[in-house]
């Protein structure tokens, strides 16, 4: 446990200094609510704001960094030592989950008290819709990591993915202002489901489809990945 | 005591032998030496040592556990430096003995290890920052910072300079003073004649000849392990050339 503890504190300092994620994760997130402020219904952008950060970390952030460490060797290093390399992976997951909420909270902050964002409806579905695209998210990142044959192309692969789902579905821009067939599109998406359910969460009426889905996706994915991953 | 024995080990990539049939044990508190050509099954032998690789067949017994099944267990009281392995780049040196540091049950002071390693002035470094000797001697550093009773050394001084090879000598030494086992893999004949108790020397996945530095320069009529050395693997490469 404290092995466990001291290689996820790692994981997060070392996330915390990769300025491509802290750029993508807190400061374009709340460049973009700025830029929207204007808008008669600032409180649409916020649930989305949300999943765009996780998907961004989870998708995109998260395979570059898990590849790397088995081109490098990281977790070959990792396996000659009484932790399991699975340990480091574990690790990486939380450093998400933590920089994904340092995220939102500061997104949320300010447009609750800021742009005078009504506060969340429906706090408990909400709280359990963020839950699910932040594990979907990695475990979706984690198939990218497992199918990548090197840190480059997961690297690729993970913006190849992040970016149809971030606009697609509602998460960089809302969908209503999509032209139809492309909304279309984002309904078979995962993510349009997680952005349905922060949504629904936020200002809406929480349904039980959107949780079904993220959480068939995340066990989906996370065993995909469990099969598929290669350690070296 | 017998920390290590291998019997019959082989090991083969897509049908090719890396590991023909070795078989050898090291002795509580002994420095084993293992030296070879480039491609001669020293990296393969060691890390089946340490559980990394699972041989074909032949048994490796280390500190009575089967290290292909118990690695993790193993790892606990076996510090190893692999031939290539990295840190993240972003980590710092002194982070990275930290947390290695927090992997043990009773490791050492990990700020008495980076003094003892000569870490203290790039303690700050990244990883990525450090230069081949630099992490050469990290590597070294995070081997040893969960008091190993064996370490296992893959070219242990590869890249570093004179002095600092002479410095690492001692601090393996130090290590054996104590009683450590140490399995150290070289390319530098010196290095094995200072610090090894008993050295094998690998050609074509094979051992072709075991023995202290001295038996080994008798056995073969030279006056020296370096002399040793080439006399053994020549022989062995015009084998494979008949
Ligand atoms: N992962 C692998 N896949 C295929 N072949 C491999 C692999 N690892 C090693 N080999 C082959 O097995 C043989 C033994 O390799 P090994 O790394 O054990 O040699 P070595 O004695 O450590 O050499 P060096 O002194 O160059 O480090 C070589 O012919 C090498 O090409
Ligand atoms: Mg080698």
């Amino acid at each position: 446990m404290k092995a466990f503890a001291h290689l996820t504190a790692t994981e997060l300092r070392l996330l915390s200094r990769d300025p491509g994620a802290l750029f993508f994760m807190i400061a374009f997130p709340l460049m973009l609510l700025v830029l929207n402020s204007g808008n008669d219904r600032v409180e649409i952008f916020l649930p989305s704001y949300m999943a765009m950060i996780l998907a961004i970390g989870g998708i995109s952030v998260l395979p570059g960094i898990v590849a790397t460490y088995r081109e490098r060797k990281v977790l070959r290093r990792l396996a000659v030592t009484p932790v399991a390399p699975v340990a480091l992976l574990a690790a990486q997951f939380a450093a998400q989950v933590v920089m994904g909420v340092a995220g939102s909270a500061i997104v949320v902050g300010v447009g609750v008290f800021g742009y005078d964002v009504e506060p969340p409806a429906h706090p408990l579905p909400l709280l359990l819709a963020y839950a699910l695209c932040s594990a979907m998210v990695c475990a979706i990142g984690f198939v990218v990591a497992a199918l990548a044959p090197r840190a480059r192309t997961a690297e690729l692969f993970g913006l190849l993915i992040m970016f149809p789902m971030i606009f697609l579905g509602g998460a960089a821009i809302p969908r209503e202002g999509l032209p139809e067939e492309l909304r279309r599109m984002g309904e078979y998406l995962p993510l349009t489901h997680a952005v349905t359910g922060l949504r629904d969460g936020w200002f809406g009426t929480p349904a039980a489809m959107p949780f079904l889905v993220l959480a068939g996706v995340t066990v989906v994915c996370t065993a995909a990945a469990a099969a598929l991953f290669r350690w070296e | 005591m017998t920390v290590i024995e291998v019997t019959e080990l082989r090991k083969a990539y897509h049908g090719t032998p890396a590991v023909d049939g070795v078989s050898f044990t090291v002795e509580q508190g002994e420095t084993f030496g293992v030296v070879g050509h480039n491609g001669a099954g020293k990296t393969t032998t060691v890390e089946c040592l340490i559980g990394l690789r699972r041989p074909d067949s032949g048994t490796v017994r280390v500190l009575g556990m089967e290290p292909a099944r118990q690695r993790r267990a193993l790892a606990q009281r076996v510090g190893a430096q692999l031939q290539e392995s990295e840190l993240p780049a972003r980590l710092k040196v002194a982070e990275a003995l930290r947390l290695y540091a927090a992997f043990y049950r009773e490791p050492d002071d990990w700020r008495a290890v980076l003094q003892r390693w000569g870490l203290g002035p790039i303690r700050g470094k990244s990883f990525g920052d450090l230069s081949g000797g630099q992490k050469q001697r990290l590597q070294l550093a995070l081997a040893l910072v969960g008091r190993p009773e064996l370490v296992v050394l893959d070219e242990l001084t590869t890249g570093l300079d004179p002095v600092a090879r002479r410095e690492t000598w001692a601090l393996i030494g130090g290590l054996k003073a104590a009683g450590t086992t140490a399995v150290l893999v070289t390319h530098y004949m010196e290095e094995a004649e200072a610090l090894c108790d008993r050295v094998a020397v690998f050609a074509r996945g094979r051992i072709a000849a075991v023995g202290t530095p001295r038996e080994l320069a008798e056995r073969t009529g030279t006056g020296s392990l370096e002399q040793a050395y080439l006399a053994l693997v020549e022989s062995a490469m015009r084998e494979e050339a008949r």
